[in-house]
């Protein structure tokens, strides 16, 4: 609140004063009052005026000042009310009153809309829990009655199962809950589940599998870590060349302060116009829309997880040459005695 | 033949649990009657329990715990919560394993062979016929003739030893090298038992690896 501002505001009401002394000036003049009578009358009304204005002032300059200088500081402006105490002055009061009943409403509504998130979330999760056991039943069924079409059968049920475990992860990286457990895993055993995952869609599509064999333990929870690598490997093989040679190198790197995971195919690459977006939610790009296979989801989902897990997840790629994809851990000196 | 209890209670999970356990030379018992559990799994003669954390009405975690205090028998626990924190809670409480639905058949069996193999210490040595098979030194020995074995072509023959009274399909060859982070392909396979077949001519074993066409390998 400046006090330059305050008297702009307050115009109508130095004018009237100076309307007021005029007239009053007029009137004892008419009157024919001695001077020092009008003068020291003028300098009564004056002063009083001046005093009332200035108490006004600094009156409400405390109470609007901490609210506005509050709410600047805080990162969740709604909480303002919570600094600042019940102000003496009757339009503070209204305001402050006010300010009360709209934040209430609005955390209510807010709750209104956690708790409806959380319902859904908690519904999803047991669907999902659900779904898997007629998916179960159907991998199983498979697997006992062989048949010709066994594979094609087992290729739509792993397109399932993955977009199944894609709602799974959208629902547990969107929430604010802590879904995962951060301990030391191993990166190897995380790479081999992928594999087995993936087997017959790498052996069906010709694609080399090439993973350098590593000891390297980091921190991280290791079905969210599964997951996000799958996303990775599940792109690299939707997007391979229609060659002989494809493949997908799997390398971790180890330095003092971090391991990168670096996921690299042959594969179609993606156009540099594409790559900046390609962690967007829903962007599916050139490549995207011309395998029509894509929801766009796959690495939105996976970079939010990185997030939430601490992790780094980047992306480089030639377009029809290659395409790599990093994942940065970094080593946390905090955890080193526990080990 | 080994006995495994299957804890389940969906249907049609349960009736092909049993066919896949079977097939694979198990003898199976499902448990029917959920109100005593605990009492059944303490009295079968299992010598492993494939038991589900979700059954409702039914708290898998504590089961388990209440088991562990009477007996040892391995446990791998099945669920289709997929979280961390879950598998903790369930090794700690003493499950041997812990498996999450949907799960592939071939890595089913794989993890119950592994979990059987540790329980009865047979993790380095098999035997067939008169041969002495030491698979962590990659050693075949008949006698005073030792071969030595490469590791896909270890992992392929203890794999066909461990199942020697069926028929092994090619996919459960190649799921057994890829959990040995062996990622190979098709080719490579074939190469891998033929240069098998080619060692086990060496000691005698004429025709050992027998091919069914379509349906994969026996030994014989």
């Amino acid at each position: 609140m400046k006090f330059k501002d305050y008297l702009k505001d307050k115009l109508y009401l130095i004018i009237i004063t100076f309307l007021a002394i005029g007239l009053i000036f007029l009137l004892f003049t008419a009157f024919r009052l001695e001077k020092y009578v009008i003068y020291s009358g003028i300098a009564i009304f004056l002063i009083s005026n001046l005093i009332i204005l200035l108490f006004d002032y600094f009156r409400k300059k405390r109470f609007y000042n901490d609210l506005l200088e509050n709410i600047s500081n805080l990162d969740k402006a709604y909480l303002v009310l919570e600094t600042l105490e019940n102000p003496e002055f009757y339009e503070g009061k209204i305001m402050y009153q006010a300010l009360y009943e709209i934040n209430k409403s609005f955390l209510e509504n807010v709750n209104y809309i956690n708790n409806s998130k959380k319902d859904f979330k908690e519904y999803v999760e047991m669907w999902i829990h659900e779904v898997k056991m007629p998916l179960l039943s159907l991998s199983l069924i498979i697997n006992n009655h062989k048949s010709d079409i066994n594979s094609s059968l087992m290729f739509q049920l792993k397109r399932l199962e993955d977009y199944v475990d894609q709602v799974l992860y959208y629902v547990r990286s969107e929430n604010a809950e802590k879904d995962y457990l951060i301990k030391e895993i191993d990166l190897n055993s995380i790479i081999k589940n992928i594999a087995l995952k993936n087997m017959d869609d790498l052996l069906d599509n010709q694609i080399e599998f090439i993973v350098e064999k590593t000891n390297v333990k980091v921190l991280s929870d290791s079905k969210w870590l599964e997951f996000i690598l799958g996303q990775i490997v599940n792109n690299a093989i939707k997007y391979k060349k229609d060659i002989e040679n494809s493949y997908i190198k799997i390398i971790v790197q180890e330095e003092k302060t971090k391991v990168t995971l670096v996921v690299e195919d042959n594969g179609i690459g993606i156009k540099k116009s594409d790559i900046k977006q390609v962690f967007n939610k829903s962007f599916t790009g050139e490549n995207g829309r011309a395998r029509s296979k894509s929801t766009g989801m796959g690495l939105y989902i996976a970079k939010k997880m990185c997030e939430k897990l601490g992790h780094k997840i980047s992306i480089e790629s030639v377009e029809g040459q290659y395409t790599r994809v990093y994942i940065t851990f970094s080593k946390d000196k905090f955890f080193e005695p526990i080990k | 033949m080994e006995k495994i209890l299957v804890i389940e209670d969906d249907d049609a999970i349960k009736l092909e649990l049993k066919r896949l356990l079977e097939s694979s030379n198990y003898r199976v018992e499902i448990l029917e009657d959920f109100d005593n559990s605990l009492d059944i799994m303490l009295l079968s003669d299992a010598d492993l329990i494939l038991l589900d954390i979700n059954i409702p009405n039914l708290n898998g975690e504590s089961l388990l715990k209440e088991f562990r205090k009477k007996s040892n028998k391995p446990v791998i626990m099945v669920t289709s919560l997929v979280s961390d924190i879950t598998e903790a809670i369930s090794m700690s409480y003493g499950a041997d394993d812990y498996i999450t639905k949907p799960y592939n058949s071939n890595i089913l069996l794989l993890r119950i062979g592994a979990v059987l193999r540790r329980v009865n210490k047979t993790t380095d040595f098999l035997k067939f016929k008169d041969l002495t098979i030491n698979i962590s030194k990659g050693i075949i020995k008949k006698g005073d003739i030792e071969i030595i074995l490469t590791k896909n072509e270890m992992i392929i023959f203890s794999y066909l030893v461990s199942n020697q009274n069926r028929i092994v399909s090619r996919d459960e060859l190649m799921t057994a090298l890829w959990n040995n982070d062996e990622y190979i392909n098709d080719n490579a396979l074939t190469v891998n038992i033929s240069r098998l077949r080619t060692k086990l001519k060496e000691i005698g074993l004429e025709d050992a690896i027998d091919t069914r066409k379509g349906m994969g390998y026996i030994l014989s």
